[in-house]
């Protein structure tokens, strides 16, 4: 099991290694190959250990493999080590097994792109940072994987490094994500000190059960957990994001990275449990998120923008899940939401790829009739998304929602945003699906889409992923439903343990309101977008501009930050540094003029200067003797 | 020990090397500066020896050699410049060679 932990780990990183260093030795195609078969070769190692620890009993599945000690500073040392448990093997094989589909995809998309080499070289090195990142042993480790996937989140984003607003985005990214790695930071830096231990079980066991310093600790770990997975006031950048490839939207920025924040949350549970008002603010962020995303999605025409902001809004729920104590099934949605979430990604993937790289919708329409395969894939991806049952969007989501009813006041609080948020869900994308595949074909469509020879609607790679990932989403649901049948929350119980259980009674209403509702979207999103019987609203200013959050952030730290330091330039760099640099210069230029007079060329009154010169020397060593 | 006290070697060494030093600062001929410079040599060479003397111990003389030694090298460089100065018929008067001034 620690071997196959290991080779899980290691697999992507040497294919990393090995297509940076072959560069134009191999071939764009060895590359992608390369790629795809350590990625699906991490899921196979990954698949071993899982079927490994089933054969174990429930104690002795987790274990923890140290290599070697990889920092030792005084008294403190941290183990270069894997802990592979039920938790962490749940989301190696989600990493790996959507990564190496989506990979995969990755073949037929990027196929023709120049530097398709470094896409790949990236992609890998993304996927071992993420692995590292669930696989780390200890908090360093995950804090290592945690920067280590921001870069590759950056380097990915800003691909297309010939396109400004694509390095923009990345750079947006970069820092948002910094902050989130700098508390997080500090949230380390004060486990440290009052534990000694960045070991899980052992901060677990010594860190502080209650006051400011707890509270601390869990808003540190927060910080990290909402800049990563994108939620208020750290979202800005997701959106974004968007300009990097569409695999890399599905694989970062929708399946595995951003869902990090919610196995932060679920994996260092105890320490958001030693502060419950940390964790209540999870939970509340998490809610308004989710219903601010859902308002968002209404207004975006970028198809990819949309599913951004459904992945925000579906992360609110993972959140709002993971702080309320409902620790498997916000881990559940967060498998569901990787598979049903990379479908419509990779569908909408095909689509752009067959429009020639359009994103906008309105300029799309009626494509449902030249792809049927791509706009099925996109159905059931949508009813997944929705929460219609019997896809996987139904039982996770719901299974949230009920929880939420088990939490008091606060609670109630949670579940009618969660509600709200479900019926939003339903009508955004609904919109999306009736405005790009419903009706006459449009204008541009009729031009540019061009489908490859063949009865497929794409390169053999994007159409069996995605074909993949829709079974995936239609029956993924059945690992869990309710009280019923719960193998998830079983396997994760001795890793996080819940603290809620919604009863059978609390799991209908939520069902029955969250299904409704979402009809009911569904149902609004046909009146308007399909049958026309009502007429499209304009689009409200504030949710088109963002609820201004961009203007925002422009305006606290943006613009401060220029006042300041063109002040400073102004009052100090010129006058200051610029000037006395030229003062400084003037100086040496005369100095070095009246010196340069006493070289006269004179051999003799050389000599004489240096036989004067040991003359006062010597009266000088004479006299003070 | 036999001999004069060693005062007399230094009051001579120090008479020699102000000799050499005035004939370097005085005289414009390159021909007699090196010969000055080679006086100056010399009267070092005396207070080596005068001491490796007064001392017992011959650190002193083998200074000396080296000193020797380098100055006749010195000497061959400089003769030869001079004599190369002569074939090219430059003038053989220091305060005329000057176009090394700042």
């Amino acid at each position: 099991m620690k071997i196959a932990a290991w080779i899980c780990l290691l697999l992507p990183l040497a294919s990393a290694l090995a297509i940076t260093l072959a560069g134009t030795g191999i071939s764009r195609r060895v590359a992608a190959y390369v790629s795809t078969l350590t990625t699906i070769g991490s899921f196979a190692a990954a698949a071993v250990a899982f079927v490994e620890m089933l054969g174990k009993h429930g104690g002795q599945r987790a274990g923890v493999t140290t290599s070697w000690t990889w920092l030792s500073a005084g008294p403190y040392h941290f183990g270069l080590s894997l802990l592979v448990d039920q938790l962490s093997i749940v989301m190696m094989l989600i990493v790996a097994g959507v990564g190496g589909l989506i990979v995969a995809y990755s073949v037929g998309y990027m196929d023709g792109e120049n530097e398709e080499r470094r896409y790949f070289a990236y992609i890998s090195l993304f996927v071992f940072s993420m692995l590292l990142l669930v696989e780390g042993g200890n908090l360093l480790l995950l804090l290592a994987g945690w920067g280590m996937v921001g870069l590759s989140s950056y380097l990915l984003i800003g691909f297309h490094q010939d396109r400004p607003p694509a390095v923009a985005a990345a750079k947006k990214a970069f820092v948002m994500n910094a902050f989130g790695d700098a508390t997080m930071a500090l949230a380390l830096f004060l486990l440290i000190a009052h534990t000694g231990h960045l070991d899980y079980a052992s901060v677990f066991a010594s860190s502080p059960t209650g006051g400011t310093v707890a509270n601390l600790i869990a808003l540190g770990l927060l910080g990290g957990a909402l800049a990563k997975s994108a939620q208020i006031p750290l979202h800005t950048w997701l959106p974004d994001a968007m300009e990097g490839p569409t695999p890399v939207s599905a694989l970062i920025h929708a399946a595995t990275m951003v869902t990090a924040g919610v196995y932060l949350i679920v994996r260092t549970h105890p320490l958001f449990e030693f502060a419950p008002k940390v964790a209540d603010l999870a939970a509340g962020l998490g809610a308004a998120t989710l219903v601010m995303a859902g308002l968002i999605a209404l207004v975006q025409t970028d198809i990819k923008r949309v599913i951004a902001y459904s992945t925000m809004s579906q992360i609110g729920y993972m959140f709002v899940g993971a702080a309320a104590g409902a620790y498997p099934n916000g881990m559940f949605h967060l498998m569901t939401h990787a598979f049903f979430k990379a479908l419509l990604f990779l569908a909408a993937g095909i689509i752009i790829h067959a429009l020639t790289g359009e994103q906008d919708i309105r300029r799309m329409g009626g494509l449902g009739k030249a792809m049927p395969h791509t706009r099925r894939a996109f159905l059931v991806g949508s009813l997944a998304l929705v929460g219609i049952p019997p896809f996987a969007g139904f039982f996770s989501k719901d299974s949230i929602i009920a929880a939420t009813l088990d939490r008091g006041a606060f609670g109630y609080c949670l579940f009618a945003a969660c509600l709200a948020g479900a019926f939003l869900t339903g009508l955004y994308t609904f919109r999306l699906y009736f405005v790009v595949f419903g009706g006459e074909q449009s204008e541009f469509a009729k031009e540019h889409l061009h489908k490859p020879q063949g009865k497929l609607e794409g390169p053999l790679s994007m159409v069996w992923t995605v074909t993949a990932l829709t079974g995936l989403s239609a029956v993924g649901g059945f690992l869990q439903f309710g009280r019923v049948w719960h193998p998830l929350t079983t396997w994760l119980d001795p890793v996080a343990q819940p603290f809620v259980d919604a009863s059978n009674a609390k799991e209908a209403i939520a069902s029955i309101c969250a299904v409704v509702l979402g009809a009911a979207g569904i149902y609004l999103a046909h009146a308007v977008y399909a049958a026309k019987t009502i007429k499209v609203p304009k689009p409200v200013t504030l949710l088109e501009k963002k609820f201004y959050w961009d203007e925002l952030y422009d305006a606290l730290l943006y613009k401060p930050a220029e006042l300041i330091s063109q002040g400073l330039g102004r009052l100090v760099e010129q006058p200051l540094i610029a000037g006395s640099i030229g003062e400084l210069t003037r100086g040496f230029r005369l100095g070095a003029g009246g010196l340069g007079r006493a070289q006269n060329g004179l051999v003799r009154s050389y000599a004489l200067a240096v036989a004067s010169g040991v003359a006062i020397l010597a009266v000088v060593f004479l006299s003070t003797r | 020990m036999h001999g004069p006290d060693i005062s007399w070697y230094v009051v001579l060494a120090a008479l020699l090397f102000a000799t050499g030093a005035l004939g370097v600062m005085l005289r414009r001929n390159p021909l007699i500066i090196l010969l000055s410079v080679e006086i100056m040599l010399n009267s070092a060479n005396l207070l080596l020896i005068a001491f490796a003397r007064l001392h017992g111990q011959a650190d002193g003389q083998i200074f000396a050699i080296s000193v020797m030694a380098v100055a006749a090298s010195e000497v061959v460089v400089g003769l030869g410049l001079i004599v190369a100065m002569g074939r090219r018929h430059v003038e053989l008067d220091v305060d005329k060679l000057r176009t090394l001034r700042g």
